[in-house]
């Protein structure tokens, strides 16, 4: 991990990639949610009780795909904006470096417009950074607060397979694994992200 | 950064910057130029983003900032121009002048506001405030788009790598012995320069030129006798060659 105070920008960058791999998990989720229909169909009467928790995985795949691309745009925007930023960071850092190396000049006020369209450009950037920054960690709170359904879905669709019958016992708790197991991986990239965020606030 | 005045007239003057000590080791020493004229200026091949600081402080105090209008790059190399996001940020209304091949790779050094003014193969001219400073081929020495700036008036050519030597930072100006300066320019016009055709022709053409002085981007600059010495020297010299490979 890189550290965020002096290389915030890779730091976003960072945030973005993780989130990359938490959407593509996100996509498997929808997978599983489609196994589990054809599964619930094919057991008929025996997954009664399975079939509108398939309603509630596709639900939670559909949230999760959608936030997941929402945060991963959100992340890859706040990418630009970091990566602009620095570029304005630099620019200030080497007209502050001007002003003290040619102090004595007769020109060196002739600096002083563009400076200030550099320094307006900086603080315009710093605030679109900020709320994006906000932006981004409000969304990462509300799926990880979605995923926490994922447990509750996967302990029910459990207690509903141990009823299904042997035939399909096995393809039923192979659901409630790959929800568990999905949900729980995505969680994971999420508290990274959160805590990347959070050096970065 | 140190300063010199090559030249100066009534209408325009020369300036050359560099044997910067406070340069980061690692990187190589470069020489900038300046032709200031009435109201205008264009700064040649600016250098590279560890220059930067150094060399607005070194322009700013010859120049106002919004008198230079005009920035000219010979070819692509960081060492020439991957200071340009910064300039952008400092010369925003200027124009680049460079070569048409090199347009969209310069660019990667980050330029929203400077105008790009592509130089033709055939090169062609800038006229600032009725100085004329012409834009000479030098295709292949060492880039495959590469230009040099010829000023009539000043019999100045700024050469860019034709004519470089590698050496220390506290190295005179003027080339004083030739014939001990070539072993400091043969190796890096060997490597560097793949095309004889392309040296040969360029010979050709610069000996029409009246020339003074000729200032390459590295190195010492060449006076008087020097100039003649030096493309006599070069149209001989056998290049796009690896040290040692025969």
């Amino acid at each position: 991990m890189s550290d965020p105070t002096t290389n915030y920008f890779v730091s976003v960058a960072e945030i973005a990639a993780k989130l990359d791999q938490a959407t593509h998990i996100a996509q498997q989720l929808s997978l599983t949610a489609s196994n589990a229909r054809a599964v619930a169909l094919r057991a008929g009467e025996r997954a009664a009780g399975f079939r509108p928790l398939t309603d509630f995985i596709d639900r939670l795949a559909e949230i999760t795909i959608s936030s997941s691309k929402k945060i991963n745009l959100l992340a890859s925007t706040l990418s630009r904006t970091s990566a602009d930023k620095v570029r304005a960071d630099n620019a200030i850092e080497h007209f502050h470096d001007v002003y003290v190396r040619a102090k004595d000049s007769p020109f060196i006020h002739s600096l002083d417009a563009q400076f200030d369209l550099c320094e307006a450009a900086q603080q315009k950037l710093n605030t679109k950074y900020r709320r994006q920054i906000d932006q981004l960690s409000d969304e990462l709170s509300m799926l990880s607060n979605e995923l926490r359904n994922a447990v509750i879905l996967a302990t029910l669709s459990r207690v509903e397979a141990s009823q299904a019958g042997v035939q399909y016992q096995e393809a039923l708790i192979n659901v409630a694994n790959n929800v568990e197991g999905a949900a729980g991986k995505i969680k994971n990239h999420i508290h990274y992200s959160q805590q990347m965020v959070s050096t970065l606030e | 950064m140190k300063t010199h005045k090559l030249f100066e007239n009534g209408s325009h003057s020369w300036l050359m910057f560099g044997r910067d000590d406070d340069k980061p080791e690692q990187i190589i020493d470069t020489n900038q130029y300046l032709v200031i004229t009435k109201n205008n200026a264009l700064l040649m091949d600016p250098g590279g983003i560890e220059l930067f600081s150094a060399m607005l402080s070194a322009v700013i105090k010859q120049v106002p900032a919004d008198k230079i209008t005009h920035i000219f790059a010979s070819h692509q190399d960081p060492d020439i121009i991957s200071s340009l996001g910064l300039w952008d940020q400092a010369l925003p209304s200027s124009t680049l002048h460079s070569p048409w091949l090199w347009e969209s790779f310069i660019r990667h050094f980050g330029m929203k506001s400077i105008t790009y003014a592509a130089i033709p193969d055939e090169g062609n001219s800038l006229r600032i405030d009725g100085v004329n400073l012409e834009f000479i081929p030098a295709h292949y020495l060492h880039s495959s788009g590469n230009f040099n700036v010829y000023d009539g008036e000043a019999k100045i050519l700024m050469s860019g790598d034709i004519g470089a030597a590698l050496e220390e930072v506290d190295a005179p100006l003027f080339v004083e012995n030739f014939d001990e300066h070539i072993s400091k320019m043969k190796m890096f016009h060997q490597r560097w320069m793949p095309s004889n055709s392309a040296k040969n022709d360029w010979v050709q053409r610069v000996r029409k030129l009246d020339i003074d002085m000729m200032c390459p981007q590295h190195g010492r600059i060449f006076k008087g006798d020097d100039v003649k010495r030096f493309l006599d020297w070069f149209e001989a010299l056998e290049v796009g060659l690896i040290a040692n490979s025969g």
